[in-house]
């Protein structure tokens, strides 16, 4: 892999209840931690605190919001980490099509000779 | 290194006998994965697939080779993985073709997290019409420009 994923970024976006916020700060464009709070089952000490750790990834950035900062969504730091986790499965994916285009021509080649 | 597994499920019309050839002899499997394939399908049997030239050749075992039903091996995947990885096939016969059921599991850095955000990114392609289009077309662009 030549973008090697930081362990802060998979730690950060490993975690279910930061991936919950993330859905919602992308579905509504950027909210605060009392916002974010209102609609999770989380204090919002904890939710100020899983935004620390998504900010420090570099998966949210902040602004001033009054008395509050509200963070919004690094679509290119989240798209990164996607990035690397599809590769895997998209290397296979690519070697399966293959495997089904093989296996194809020679049936449909042994299906040739026996009519 | 965590636990991780990646399972996919593909129909093939052809016949399973003629499958499990593709997916175990040397000559069809370097058409579809590797440049070079030194490999007997007997378990028990190592052998190895090479890429990049021969500057890349990675050990293989074969764990089972039950035509035309499976075929597993270990192979170690990258070389940040020194365990190895356990690749199933199994062949299920579906009218006159084969339903191929794959999975590659085993431990591998970010292999827990790189399932469960597979999982949430196939959510998110399900459920987002206003977002993911504009991801996707990043995703491209970072793809293509490495």
């Amino acid at each position: 892999m030549s973008d090697p994923i930081d362990d802060a970024l998979w730690s950060a976006i490993g975690d279910p209840t930061r991936r919950r916020m993330v859905d919602l700060l992308l579905t509504d464009g950027g909210g605060t931690a009392t916002r974010l709070s209102e609609r999770l089952p989380v204090t919002r000490q904890a939710v100020a605190k899983h935004l620390g750790v998504l900010d420090r990834a570099g998966l949210v950035r902040a602004t001033p919001a009054g008395r509050e900062r509200r963070y919004e969504v690094d679509e290119a730091q989240l798209a990164r980490a996607i990035t690397q986790l599809t590769s895997v499965g998209a290397a296979w994916d690519g070697r399966l099509r293959r495997i089904k285009r093989i296996a194809e021509s020679i049936q449909a080649q042994l299906a040739e000779k026996t009519d | 290194m965590e636990y991780g597994s990646i399972e996919r499920e593909i129909r093939i019309e052809a016949a399973p006998e003629v499958v499990y050839q593709v997916i175990t002899t040397p000559e069809h499997l370097r058409q579809w994965w590797p440049e070079e394939a030194d490999l007997e399908p007997v378990p028990g049997a190592t052998g190895t697939v090479s890429f990049g030239g021969g500057s890349k050749v990675v050990p293989l075992t074969v764990l089972e080779a039950d035509p035309p039903r499976r075929f597993s091996f270990h192979w170690a995947s990258d070389e940040a993985s020194p365990v190895p990885l356990t690749v199933t096939f199994d062949l299920v016969p579906a009218g006159a073709g084969t339903l191929l059921r794959f999975t590659e599991s085993g431990f591998r850095e970010k292999g827990f997290e790189a399932a469960v955000l597979e999982e949430w990114y196939s959510d998110h392609v399900r459920g987002w019409d206003l977002f993911l289009p504009r991801l996707v077309a990043y995703v491209a662009r970072l793809v293509s420009s490495r």
